[in-house]
């Protein structure tokens, strides 16, 4: 589905229920030029990627309302849409490597927002451009 | 001469009668000779010798029967020993018995009690208990028992029963009672013997014994015994019950039935030789529920069972059901995890409003006060939310809880709405906001002027998943309300963060009369269901 469209340049899809923190990191990413998408729940999250195939990173909470948590979002993305760049963050105890999708960063609360922006510069230099 | 024959016997006698009788003749025919008695003098001499001599026989069957009588009165009196012997040897029988040997009449008085008996009935006067009716000495059951005992020897046929009855003094004992009929010649009851023994000090280890029967059979731990091959003899009800045994056979169970392999493997390794080598053994095992199969968490301790002379007859266990001190365990792993789970997302929180605030700065000075500001709102939500173990808030006690720094409430601040219970993170949402408002308005609002005030109402309009809450922030004479050029940060997270908590609408309006913000949103979204009217 994504792969007919080329990955946007600095697209970021934010998924994270609570709304405090959903907006330090939307606006942090806002800040330095990012497009921005949010999401409070998994299914916004999902209806948000089908329609925007440029989001090259998702950040997601695991802990979330609704029938989808964070973890199967983030398999679901591996899945659906390959290339996207993965975070996964969580307050509860670390999600182990082999519960996490490929090349997934698991991310614990609190995390550092820079720390995030350097992991996706470096990777950028390996994924090559259409 | 009738001396002699009562001395010397009937020989000497005739003899002294015929010396007597010749001696009579020469006397009287001075010088006598035999040949020339006269006839009348041989007559006179001849009954002189016959009278002699009858007189003498007299004497000899006189001095026999008085022999005879001698001899009848030794054996008298021998007879009167013996049986004197043997009454003493009887009476000493009875008095050195421990049992109260006693004797009733027909009718169940006492007429006789032994030495005896009278000592371990604490007797000391028969004669103020004789003549009593004996069945009147029981008490409860045993008295039931006394009179159908005493009734049964009247008719001829023993009786034994156990009862319990206090001696004399008072003291209470426990009795084996032997009652029978004493037959008279002609076979028919004439009297009754009661024979009673004291089995106090049986009844009482049988007693203790019972005790700890009953404390082993109600004792709510698994006990259980084994033989020393491993197979089972003995398991109390609680024990059958944490296993699923119920009231199945157990005599074909041997311990290891009790484990999981892996743990019956450490029973047979490791605490069976524990229990030969240091006498006890104990731990953390786990049994195996016999229906589900379940493993069952306990505090497993083994002994071994012996006997009197210290062989081990076999292995006792008294094991604890450890189900629900590793299910509080278990909670408290969870709720640490819970904790560790608040405490990073309150971590995430400040993190974000400390950034926040520090992006929308103008000045280090003042990002420093907003910060600390924010914080304290922050905490205040935090006590609201914690007296609730986190789970609600109550609308009041926020806004109370918010407000309070900022001015006094119920005269500058009034806060007017029924009952809300807020979920906690739309609480923490609504207690910044409020903080941001009631700051706005201290530095340029209702709240920066004497007269000023500001009223909050909150209601519930509707019922069901349409009923909407709605909550108006109004202030009132204060200076007069100018749209401010740039939106900082607080007035930009009260309209954005309600927004996306409420899922629904959050305005402010720049009145000239006053600075009003409503909050218009789908009561399900913002509070606890079932909680609000």
């Amino acid at each position: 589905m994504g792969q007919g469209t080329p990955i946007g340049d600095k697209t970021v899809l934010v998924v994270e229920d609570e709304a405090l923190l959903r907006f330090d990191i939307v606006d942090f990413f806002a800040e330095r030029g990012w497009r921005v998408f949010e999401a409070g729940n998994a299914a916004e999250a999902i209806a948000l990627l089908a329609r925007h195939g440029e989001i090259r990173v998702v950040l997601t909470d695991v802990q979330m309302p609704g029938d989808m948590n964070g973890l199967k979002l983030a398999h679901y993305v591996r899945e659906r849409f390959p290339p996207t760049l993965l975070f996964v963050v969580s307050g509860e105890a670390p999600v182990s490597r082999e519960a996490l999708p490929a090349r997934a960063t698991f991310l614990p609360k609190p995390f550092d927002l820079h720390r995030v922006l350097n992991q996706i510069e470096r990777s950028a230099v390996s994924i090559p451009r259409p | 001469m009738v001396v002699i024959t009562l001395l010397l016997g009937g020989g000497a006698g005739l003899w002294a009668t015929l010396l007597s009788t010749l001696c009579a003749g020469y006397v009287l025919l001075d010088p006598p000779t035999p040949g020339n008695l006269s006839p009348v003098r041989w007559t006179a001499s001849a009954l002189y010798a016959a009278t002699t001599s009858g007189l003498v026989g007299l004497v000899v069957v006189l001095r026999q029967a008085l022999r005879d009588s001698d001899a009848a009165r030794d054996r008298l009196l021998r007879v009167a020993a013996d049986a004197a012997d043997r009454e003493a040897f009887l009476t000493s029988v009875l008095a050195s018995s421990t049992d109260c040997i006693k004797v009733l009449d027909l009718d169940g008085k006492l007429t006789f009690m032994s030495e005896g008996g009278q000592h371990v009935m604490e007797v000391s006067d028969f004669n103020a208990i004789a003549g009593c009716p004996w069945p009147d000495f029981w008490t409860g059951s045993g008295h039931v028992e006394a009179l159908a005992a005493v009734q049964s020897a009247r008719a001829g046929r023993s009786a034994s029963f156990v009862g319990r009855a206090s001696t004399m003094r008072g003291t209470p004992k426990w009795w084996h009672v032997a009652v029978s009929p004493i037959r008279g010649l002609d076979g028919t009851s004439q009297r009754i013997l009661s024979v009673s023994r004291d089995i106090t000090a049986l009844r009482e280890s049988e007693e203790e014994r019972d005790r700890f029967v009953r404390l082993a059979e109600n004792s709510t731990d698994f006990i259980g015994m084994a033989h020393v091959d491993g197979r089972m003899f003995y398991m109390n009800d609680a024990a059958r019950e944490l296993v699923g045994l119920g009231a199945a056979d157990i005599t074909a169970l041997v311990i290891a039935d009790f484990f999981p392999p892996e743990e019956a493997a450490i029973v047979a390794n490791e605490v069976l030789p524990a229990v030969g080598r240091d006498g006890h053994w104990a731990g953390e095992l786990r049994f195996r529920h016999f229906v589900t199969g379940e493993p069952i968490p306990v505090l497993y301790a083994m002994f071994p069972v012996t006997d009197p002379d210290g062989n081990t007859l076999g292995y006792g266990t008294v094991t604890r059901d450890f189900r629900a001190r590793k299910r509080a365990e278990e909670d408290m792993r969870m709720m640490n995890g819970e904790l560790a789970h608040r405490l990073k997302n309150v971590l995430a929180v400040v993190q974000s409003i400390a950034l926040q605030t520090l992006r929308n700065a103008t000045d280090l000075p003042s990002a420093s006060q907003n910060l600390s500001a924010r914080l304290v709102a922050l905490g205040a939500a935090t006590d609201v939310l914690t007296g609730a173990s986190w789970r609600s808030a109550d609308l009041r006690a926020l806004a109370e809880h918010a407000l309070a720094p900022h001015g006094e409430l119920g005269t500058r601040i009034v806060l007017d709405g029924p009952a809300v219970t807020l979920q906690p993170q739309v609480a923490i949402a609504l207690a910044l906001a409020l903080h941001e408002l009631a700051t706005n308005a201290a530095k340029y609002g209702a709240l920066s002027t004497e007269a000023g005030r500001v009223h909050l109402a909150w209601q519930v309009d509707g019922t069901g998943p349409e009923a909407r809450f709605r909550l108006t922030w109004r202030e009132q004479g204060g200076p007069p309300v100018t749209k401010p050029a740039r939106r900082g940060f607080g007035s930009t997270l009260i309209e954005r963060s309600l927004r996306s908590y409420f899922g629904g609408t959050a305005e402010t309006e720049y009145r000239p009369d006053g600075l009003t913000f409503t909050l218009d949103a789908r009561l399900g979204d913002a509070a606890l269901e079932g909680e609000n009217g």
